[in-house]
């Protein structure tokens, strides 16, 4: 009645431990993990998407595995400074066969490691025949493997555009990495890149798919959109500089995500600093990130362009502060997209609120009662006309900080950052 | 009075209209410490009667039985009180009462209700099947809340050329997909012969689950809350971690 090689015909191998080892390690900085987004169905072979997405495990480094993260291989012809896979670092070079891949998927999949794959590949020979390989691979999991569940595919710059376009209609995601924020950064850490290399095959794919949507044709092209990423701390540009670029691309070029990852050194050179950006900036670009997409805020609002985000307090926080003038606002009155601008108060509270108070004139303690969380929020709201928070501006200032700080509370020592220091000295805990 | 009931949606039905009219009701599926002179009584399932009170309460919210179904699954303590106060108010207010969230009884509910949905979409990513020499996949968990017939639907949808058994070792059962059906079947104990490549699959596994992990930026209070050990038992990949700490 069942037969498992029905769908599936195996003519490769198991992929060795050590070797999955070096792929995994040269992938694991790309910080992109999500499945979310596509509704692919099950057409006779194996998996679907999970529109929400789904995590299958957590690392001790509580990022989610969610994706079986892989490069194709790690041999690179490009030199990009700050990546450990770069032609003239010393590392363990190696390669996986298309055929490697699908099983380690199918397999994976199976035992519901996985939500599915996420494909990358160093510049192998050259940018056309890696795309080539990655092509043929996602081609071979659809086609021959009956594999449907998600795919993220990585674009590679400079390869011929039709890659990336016949790529597309078997992925659920591609990616272009910007790597930098800004052409300069570019041309000096990433000299084989530019910033139209990365930005012209997002742009088309976009394009392709706004395109193959209104033609409403068969099949699926890229039904989960493109993401990007960059790296922070590893180059000058301010916060405000990045979070202008990442509207961009959301507005511009349809992205449905901007991933930053904070510089780790993984390779030393004198074009790069030799400390490891905080983790705590990266922190704050998320959820700056968030304020754009899910709360109605520009990048102009969160901070000039010059500036960066404070570390004491989130983007949120800092922005009521500015704009003291505007609260506290009633609970009970207040619209959606203003009880969205209130710190504390999440996209779940706001819409919790909203439902709740059809019925009733809601307190404090209705609010507490629905698990709203007030730490922040009640220096900034009324229920009722009441108001518990506090008045003074300089004061919720630092209660806010000190709020914060208490929960990311750690040792000082010599090397620590220079936030923790200035606070040490102004008593500020 | 105290009702005790056997955990059914029909006797809690019958327990409801008993309990309905007394103020100091407390409804309870399992022990529970009688104080002096306090009453008790055992409510019997009774299929008419609770036909009846179904009836009456969709004609109030047609779609409070699935409430009730997710309230009833839930492995916290305080259920039978929460889904009590929940019904209660839906029998007083006669309309739907879900959006009235600043209500302590729907407060309580809702909490119920959020706890199993969650954990049905968290075993959406943290059952782990094995394999077996047939090819049937088997999959040990031991949830908090009674889930594992819900999780059915995912994995038929995403495997259906995969027979496969959940079993929740905790409650005995097993939630069963045999390649056409799905059912639901009391399970004490499951012997598995597994496939000659369950073991290499495994250690892959295990091996990525080492390597895609950056040990610099070690977050290890943010992955328990994310996955809390209750939930490592069945994990391959958290089997080794537990090895090497020890």
């Amino acid at each position: 009645m069942f037969d498992k090689h029905a769908f599936v015909c195996y003519n490769g191998g198991m992929i060795s431990e050590e070797r999955l080892r070096i792929l995994t390690e040269s992938a694991k900085y790309d910080v992109s993990c999500s499945s979310s987004g596509s509704a692919r169905k099950n057409a006779g072979g194996m998996g679907n998407g999970y529109v929400a997405g789904c995590c299958h495990s957590f690392t001790p480094d509580g990022r989610c595995i969610s994706l079986l993260k892989i490069l194709m291989s790690n041999d690179c012809a490009f030199d990009c400074k700050y990546c450990m896979s770069r032609r003239s670092s010393d590392v363990p070079r190696a390669s996986a066969s298309p055929e490697e891949i699908c099983e380690l998927v199918i397999d994976f999949y199976k035992r519901n490691y996985i939500e599915g794959l996420f494909l990358s590949s160093a510049v192998h020979v050259s940018p056309n025949h890696t795309m080539e390989q990655l092509l043929l691979t996602v081609k071979k999991l659809r086609t021959e493997y009956g594999f449907h569940g998600y795919i993220h595919l990585k674009g590679i710059p400079k390869a011929d555009p039709m890659l990336a376009f016949e790529a597309a209609k078997y992925a659920d995601r591609m990616s272009y990495n910007i790597e930098l924020p800004s052409e300069r950064s570019l041309k000096l850490l990433a000299p084989q890149k530019s910033r139209e290399s990365l930005l012209a095959p997002m742009r088309a794919l976009s394009e392709r798919r706004t395109a193959f949507k209104e033609e409403k044709r068969r099949g699926y092209f890229l039904p989960a959109g493109q993401t990007t990423q960059m790296i922070v701390g590893a180059s000058p540009e301010p916060d405000g500089q990045i979070l202008r670029l990442s509207q961009a691309l959301y507005r511009a070029n349809g992205l449905k995500r901007v991933y930053f990852s904070s510089y780790i050194p993984v390779v030393r050179d004198s074009l790069l600093p030799d400390r490891p950006a905080a983790a705590i900036r990266e922190h704050r670009l998320y959820q700056a990130d968030w304020l754009l997409r899910f709360y109605g805020f520009s990048a102009e609002e969160i901070a000039a362009e010059s500036e960066n985000l404070s570390l004491d307090v989130d983007p949120k926080c800092a922005w009521a502060l500015k704009n003291m003038h505007l609260f506290p606002v009633e609970v009970n009155r207040a619209p959606l997209e203003v009880l969205l601008r209130v710190p504390g108060i999440g996209a779940q509270s706001a819409y919790k609120i909203m439902q709740a108070r059809r019925y009733t004139q809601l307190t404090f303690a209705d609010l507490k009662r629905m698990r709203v969380v007030l730490k922040r929020a009640r220096h900034f709201i009324t229920a009722g006309g009441k108001f518990y928070g506090e008045k003074r501006e300089q004061m919720v200032r630092g209660l806010l900080a000190a709020g914060e700080n208490s929960a990311n509370a750690v040792q000082l020592s010599m090397f620590s950052e220079m936030e923790a220091a200035r606070s040490a000295l102004t008593g500020q805990l | 009075m105290i009702y005790f009931y056997d955990g059914t949606e029909c006797a809690f039905l019958c327990a409801l209209a008993l309990a309905f009219c007394d103020g100091d009701a407390i409804l309870t599926s399992r022990d529970a410490q009688l104080s002096l002179g306090q009453q008790s009584t055992f409510v019997r399932a009774d299929p008419e009667r609770a036909e009846r009170v179904r009836k009456r309460l969709l004609s109030f919210d047609k779609n409070c039985m699935r409430d009730l179904s997710a309230l009833l699954r839930c492995g916290d303590a305080c259920r039978d009180a929460a889904a009590l106060g929940y019904f209660k108010l839906l029998a007083e207010r006669r309309e739907p009462v879900r959006d009235m969230l600043a209500e302590p009884a729907v407060a309580a509910a809702t909490e119920c209700i959020r706890r199993v949905n969650y954990e049905v979409h968290r075993f959406h990513g943290f059952v782990r099947f094995l394999e077996s020499e047939s090819g049937a996949l088997y999959a040990p968990i031991s949830p908090d809340n009674d889930i594992c017939d819900l999780l059915l639907p995912h994995f038929k949808a995403r495997l259906p050329q995969f027979p496969f058994v959940i079993h929740d070792v905790k409650r005995k059962k097993a939630a069963v997909y045999d390649g056409e059906h799905t059912f639901l079947a009391p399970l004490e104990r499951a012997e598995v012969a597994l496939s000659a490549d369950e073991t290499a699959w495994q250690a892959l596994w295990k091996r990525y689950y080492a390597s895609v992990n950056i040990p610099a930026r070690e977050r290890l209070k943010q992955m328990r809350g994310y996955m809390p050990v209750r939930y490592w038992k069945f994990m391959p990949e958290k089997q080794l971690a537990s090895l090497r700490q020890s």
